[in-house]
């Protein structure tokens, strides 16, 4: 049994179906790659398996570690494990980064932390990322360039140890320093740690830094193909034209590829 | 900047020139607004259609001055409020009557005076007299009348020429029991290059029945002098009116830090001027606001440049929870002759209620070519995604909601400076976040 089973997934958001069955299985340890065009409902399913309320769940559920979470709110998700890496993070001004972070894992706590044992782990933290020590007093993603907000993301998924991490997207807007930082940050914490992760990425450039065992590939609302670290080689080549042509559904395809972001 | 008037809807003026002082003596002031306060009604101020401030529900006849002190003297509200952190002096007025004055004992060697304004009549009145009333106004209403006639206590602070000063001084208005009406009378004259902190504190225990505030603040800072004013105002649950008039004169080249924080009353309204008097005056106009339940609050805050080069920079921020209503008009008035002034008006609100109401109304009145003024702001509402975020990283929506109203507000709270005073400030943020919180809970899930 995995730690994290999604199966047969039906996801809707303003009355349009995004997801249309997806099953899937992710375990600590491993690391996964989910893959597909724009629009082919990624960051959906990366919103819905955190319990975003604006995506509506019409068939299947979510199991984690032996749980049914369809319906937990997005707190318990996280209380009991899960973490998501945004696309697009948001920036909350008035609140330091290691206040924040203190805060987040006081919530998963029963006895606040120590300061000196915050004060380690956030140092440890630190040093596995490469990040500055600065960093840690300005205010949460406010005035953050695009790479450090994704640090950002990383350094949080690092102190608050999940089990199993969503990085939606983590890649894109990054330059070659800033990808290399945040792939290697996860590769080091499924190292040290035994996270499990699932990289959501359009590109292949960030597996050239983090190996996936298993890849999916996503379109249309449906994982269509599935595989090794091989797929990403294929796609590299052939492109998501040649697998939509091998296995797409092509009545939706052509509304798919003209949504992003979805 | 071309002059020209950008007004719409507003209520409110900047008090007109000199004020009421004018070389008349106390006797004389407080005649001439008896006269007032006895010909004139009880004030409504009445927005085209869409915003009324009445304290025609205020019962002025059941209220008493009570110029004698009672019981122990400095209420429990006040020790349980104030940080116990070094400060320079502290004089509380209860109800109406001075109960205590301390001022350390090398200030007062220096010649700093902190004392109630009837001692300071009769000990300073060289000190006083010229300043008295300087600016602010006797009878535009009836509450300004009253103040001016019937004040009692008071409190006068002096800080001489070159004094500069860490600790703050701290000066309290409290009211301990229903039935009072509190004439609160402040004078502060900072002399040339003068540098101190001035922290007022307005309290009320939390009582059923009604009181009245009707305070009255000037401060007048002299060439190079600097000063950082705040004000935490929280008169508790009872129905507390405070109708008020605070100005803050800026002299040349010197600079003042002000910042009210207006936290709890059953109905309050502000007049707030600070004007740069002289040339290279300087200024930083703070303020933040956050009203629950019933409360109304009606702030109007000037920012006027009577002579230039001068510089504003205006920032005020304000939550409302319950059914509360609260008015910010903000003006920028640029007078003739105020070239080369540069100033910015900036007001952001947020509702935490689907009954609260926020108005902010930012004005400019420019008459000078050769200034900049402008003015921005934001209205909001809470950001669902902000919510899910913190959310997925373990905090439950109170507890982001919490932290998304704290960190609006931080920005301004940082601003003090004086670690003592903020944690008053946050504490009473965040006790008014955790009385909200059901509200908060069902206008967040019904959206």
């Amino acid at each position: 049994m995995a730690d994290l089973e999604i199966r047969d997934l039906h996801v809707r958001i303003e009355e349009r179906e995004i997801l249309r069955g997806v099953d899937l299985d992710i375990s600590r340890g491993e690391i996964h790659a989910l893959m597909g065009p724009n629009g082919s409902g990624k960051s959906t399913l990366a919103s819905t398996l955190l319990g975003h309320p604006s995506y509506e769940i019409t068939e299947g559920t979510i199991t984690f570690k032996g749980e049914d979470i369809t319906e937990a709110e997005p707190h318990e998700r996280a209380k009991a494990g899960l973490f998501l890496a945004f696309q697009y993070p948001v920036s909350i001004p008035g609140v330091s980064v290691a206040n924040f972070l203190r805060m987040a894992i006081n919530a998963k706590r029963e006895e606040p932390i120590q300061v000196k044992e915050f004060r380690n782990e956030l140092q440890h933290a630190i040093e596995l990322l490469d990040v500055d020590k600065r960093f840690t007093s300005r205010h949460l993603n406010d005035g953050f360039s695009g790479g450090e907000k994704k640090r950002a993301e990383i350094l949080q998924m690092a102190m608050l140890q999940p089990d199993i991490a969503i990085l939606d997207e983590t890649d894109s807007g990054l330059d070659i320093d800033a990808l290399r930082t945040v792939a290697e940050g996860v590769q080091r914490l499924h190292d040290e740690q035994g996270l499990g992760a699932l990289i959501i990425t359009h590109y292949q450039r960030i597996l050239h830094y983090v190996k996936p065992e298993f890849v999916h590939i996503l379109m249309d609302g449906r994982i269509v193909l599935e595989g090794g670290v091989e797929l990403v080689e294929r796609l590299e080549r052939e492109g998501y034209d040649e697998i939509r042509r091998e296995f797409g559904g092509g009545e939706a395809s052509a509304v798919a590829a003209g949504d992003s972001g979805v | 900047m071309k002059p020209g008037r950008h007004r719409e809807a507003t209520l409110y003026h900047a008090l007109a020139g000199a004020g009421a002082g004018n070389g008349r003596t106390l006797e004389q002031l407080r005649e001439a607004a008896l006269k007032s306060f006895e010909t004139s009604e009880l004030p409504v101020w009445r927005r085209s259609g869409f915003w009324t401030t009445s304290l025609q529900s205020l019962d002025l006849d059941a209220l008493s001055v009570q110029p004698e002190a009672v019981g122990d003297g400095v209420p429990d509200v006040v020790t349980r409020t104030l940080p116990d952190g070094p400060r320079a002096g502290r004089i509380v007025q209860s109800a109406g009557a001075v109960v205590h004055v301390e001022l350390d004992e090398a200030l007062a060697q220096k010649g700093v005076i902190l004392c109630s304004l009837e001692d300071a009549f009769r000990d300073h009145s060289e000190l006083v007299t010229p300043w008295y009333s300087k600016r602010l106004t006797i009878d535009r209403q009836k509450l300004e009348a009253a103040n001016a006639a019937f004040w009692t206590g008071g409190v006068f602070l002096y800080v001489p020429q070159g004094v500069v000063i860490e600790a703050p001084f701290q000066i309290v208005y409290a009211i301990d029991s229903p039935g009072v009406a509190q004439y609160g009378r402040t004078l502060v004259v900072g002399a040339p290059t003068s540098d101190f902190r001035v922290h007022e504190y307005d309290l009320a225990e939390n009582f059923d029945g009604q009181a009245l505030h009707a305070g009255a603040f000037e401060l007048y800072l002299q060439d190079g002098a600097r000063a950082r004013v705040a004000q935490v105002q929280d008169w508790g649950s009872g129905e507390v009116y405070d109708v008020s008039t605070r100005f803050v004169g800026v002299g040349r080249d010197a600079y003042c830090h002000w910042l009210p924080a207006l936290l709890g009353g059953h109905l309050v309204r502000q007049h707030l001027e600070l004007a740069i008097s002289e040339a290279g005056g300087d200024m930083a106009f703070r303020g933040l606001f956050f009203t629950e339940e019933h409360e109304h609050l009606d702030v109007f805050a000037v920012d006027l440049h009577e002579t230039g080069p001068s510089g504003g920079d205006v920032h005020w921020r304000g939550a409302a929870t319950g059914e509360s209503r609260a008015s910010f008009e903000g003006l920028i008035q640029i007078d003739p002759g105020a070239q080369q002034t540069h100033t910015y008006l900036q007001i952001h609100s947020m509702m935490l209620s689907p009954k609260a109401r926020v108005d902010a109304i930012p004005s400019v009145l420019v008459s000078s070519d050769d200034v900049s003024a402008s003015h921005g702001g934001t209205v909001g509402e809470l950001d669902e995604t902000v919510i899910f975020y913190m959310q997925t990283r373990g905090l439950d929506r109170a507890a982001a909601v919490r932290v998304i109203v704290e960190g609006f507000f931080e920005p301004l709270i940082a601003e003090l400076g004086d670690e003592p005073l903020e944690e008053v400030v946050r504490a009473k943020v965040a006790g008014k976040l955790a009385a909200a919180r059901e509200d908060i809970e069902a206008y967040a899930t019904s959206r």
